[in-house]
């Protein structure tokens, strides 16, 4: 029997340790370990974070899905893994701490013939002082709690506007090296569309303080896109956007220290500027979770296997260089450790070779950079090809990775809401092919034209919505949940 | 220094029209089965 361990359970290692278990069956041990208990589609957290969806409705818990599909779940920490075993046992493990009630803190080591490290990220709010609703001053819709937190702050100050008390709103990224813009974007809009709602955003002013070069850059670069009006960037496609709806932005910008009403930022042309808040809701940037390796002798090996950020070393080309000779072909696609063949990792657990936007600093160095996003769709789809790249290597003794899934070559389509409501409602369809721009297939773009697009309206605040829904049943293993695409 | 505001300031506004037909539900819905069709085929094409 083979074991294969997945290290945590969202997006990407979840539907990889479902479709291990759907292809492997009784035969073989899938292993999944998460210090959390349940299940969070996050992107739904937006709608948490306004108040317009419970935090009951995007999560679920782990464990009876598991039980029912037949999958080993240790509700614990990853601390090190330990790619050649130990003296008494040449297999990999990983060592774990429980976070289960009843047996916090209990170590354990799990042996594994094969693992893949979906972790996530580690949500650095410690990198700009002041940042963070834990310790800090500003709201966040990282996890549900952080969305419920940020729910109850943002109708504390919709009952001041009420009051007739100007407030301002500050939302966006908390760092200059900040990824997942999209979320930041589509949570000020929501923001936008409850102060419309609530009849004071006459009294409020948002703004959307970012990490991009430009409006509308997301960490991929920008895009083109094919619209009714035919080809538009996504920087004046946003533009308008956020003239229709009265959202100042600041772009360019990396936060460096906040206190109770006041953000500091740095531009990319050395400036220093501050901004007065009342309510703001910052994103963090993301890091390894600070797993580390050790070799059989006990030797730390974790620079061999992770990059200094943290996130594991796979199938990429590392090399520094210009960003001008950055190419598609330095993406990975089988997302196996060069090092060691039979660890994989996955989501935003994996390395990038470098940034997919053109990363800027101020004239004295600090990065100014929208780091590539790796969540949603290719998050998905990288767990699915690497469990039956797995699957394939223990049913068919294949030596090497049988899938790929480059993220040069993937596409993606991103749903951001612009507020929600089942008529009132509107979002942002983006659909972009690949997600890293290929310049060699693509010469004026990097991207297929035909299959970059976007449209803004209701139909894409219902697809929203039925994506919540589609990938909740999906995660839930629900009877034929692999039709669901990823 | 940036000029994301100026961008902003200067964007064209969609016109009385176009906000109809984003708001219009049977142009919406037929959106929406097109828009759901289209990722469906990116998805299968591309992963």
């Amino acid at each position: 029997m083979t074991r294969v361990v997945v290290l945590g359970a969202g997006v990407s290692g979840h539907t990889a340790a479902l479709y291990l278990k759907k292809k492997l069956g009784r035969a073989h041990e899938v292993v999944v370990v998460s210090p959390n208990s349940k299940w969070n589609w996050i992107p739904s957290n937006i709608w948490v974070g306004v108040g317009r969806m419970s935090a009951t409705k995007v999560v679920f818990p782990l464990a009876p899905i598991y039980r029912r599909t037949g999958i080993d779940f240790r509700q614990a920490k990853a601390v090190g893994i330990l790619p050649e075993g130990d003296a008494d046992d040449p297999r990999g493990a990983v060592d774990v701490v429980s976070t289960a009630p009843g047996t916090v803190g209990r170590t354990e080591r799990i042996r594994y013939d094969y693992l893949i490290n979906a972790t996530g990220p580690k949500l650095n709010f410690a990198a700009t002082p002041g940042l963070g609703p834990d310790g800090g001053f500003t709201a966040s819709v990282c996890t549900p709690g952080h969305a419920v937190d940020a729910a109850g702050r943002l109708a504390a100050t919709i009952e001041k506007l009420k009051a007739g008390i100007r407030q301002t709103l500050v939302i966006g990224v908390g760092h200059g090296s900040c990824t997942c813009e999209g979320a930041a974007f589509e949570y000020a809009f929501n923001v936008e569309h409850e102060l419309r709602a609530a009849g004071v955003r006459d009294r409020a002013d948002v703004l959307y303080l970012s990490n991009e070069h430009e409006l509308g850059d997301f960490g991929v670069g920008g895009m083109t896109f094919s619209t009714r009006d035919g080809q538009v960037t996504s920087e004046k496609w946003m533009a308008s956007l956020f003239r229709e709806r009265g959202i100042r932005a600041i772009v360019q910008a990396a936060p460096t220290e906040i206190d109770a009403d006041t953000i500091t930022y740095r531009q990319i042309d050395g400036s220093t500027s501050t901004q007065h808040y009342d309510f703001a809701m910052l994103l963090p940037p993301f890091g390894g979770v600070g797993l580390t390796a050790t070799d059989r002798a006990g030797v730390d090996i974790t620079s061999k296997i992770f990059a200094p950020s943290g996130f594991m070393r796979v199938d990429a080309d590392y090399r520094p260089r210009p960003f001008e000779e950055w190419t598609a072909a330095d993406w990975p696609r089988t997302y196996q450790n060069p090092e060691y063949g039979n660890i994989f990792g996955v989501g935003i657990a994996f390395a990038p070779p470098h940034q997919i936007s053109r990363p800027y600093a101020t004239p004295d160095g600090l990065a100014i950079a929208a780091a590539p996003p790796r969540t949603g769709m290719p998050s998905g789809a990288m767990g699915k090809v690497v469990a039956l790249t797995i699957a394939d290597m223990i049913l068919t003794g294949a030596t090497v990775p049988t899938r790929s899934a480059s993220m040069s070559e993937m596409a993606a389509a991103c749903i951001a809401s612009t507020g929600t409501g089942l008529f009132r409602g509107t979002a942002a369809a983006m659909a972009m092919s690949p997600i890293v721009p290929d310049y060699s297939k693509f010469p004026s773009t990097g991207r297929n034209a035909k299959e970059t697009t976007g449209d803004i309206g209701l139909a894409a605040h219902w697809v929203k919505r039925m994506l919540h829904t589609a990938f909740i049943y999906k995660a839930k293993a629900l009877p034929f949940w692999w039709l669901i695409p990823e | 220094m940036d000029d994301a505001q100026n961008q902003i300031d200067h964007a064209p506004l969609p016109d009385a029209r176009e906000l109809r037909r984003r708001r219009n539900v049977v142009i919406q819905f037929v959106h929406f089965v097109t828009l759901n069709w289209k990722m469906y085929t990116l998805a299968k094409r591309h992963h």
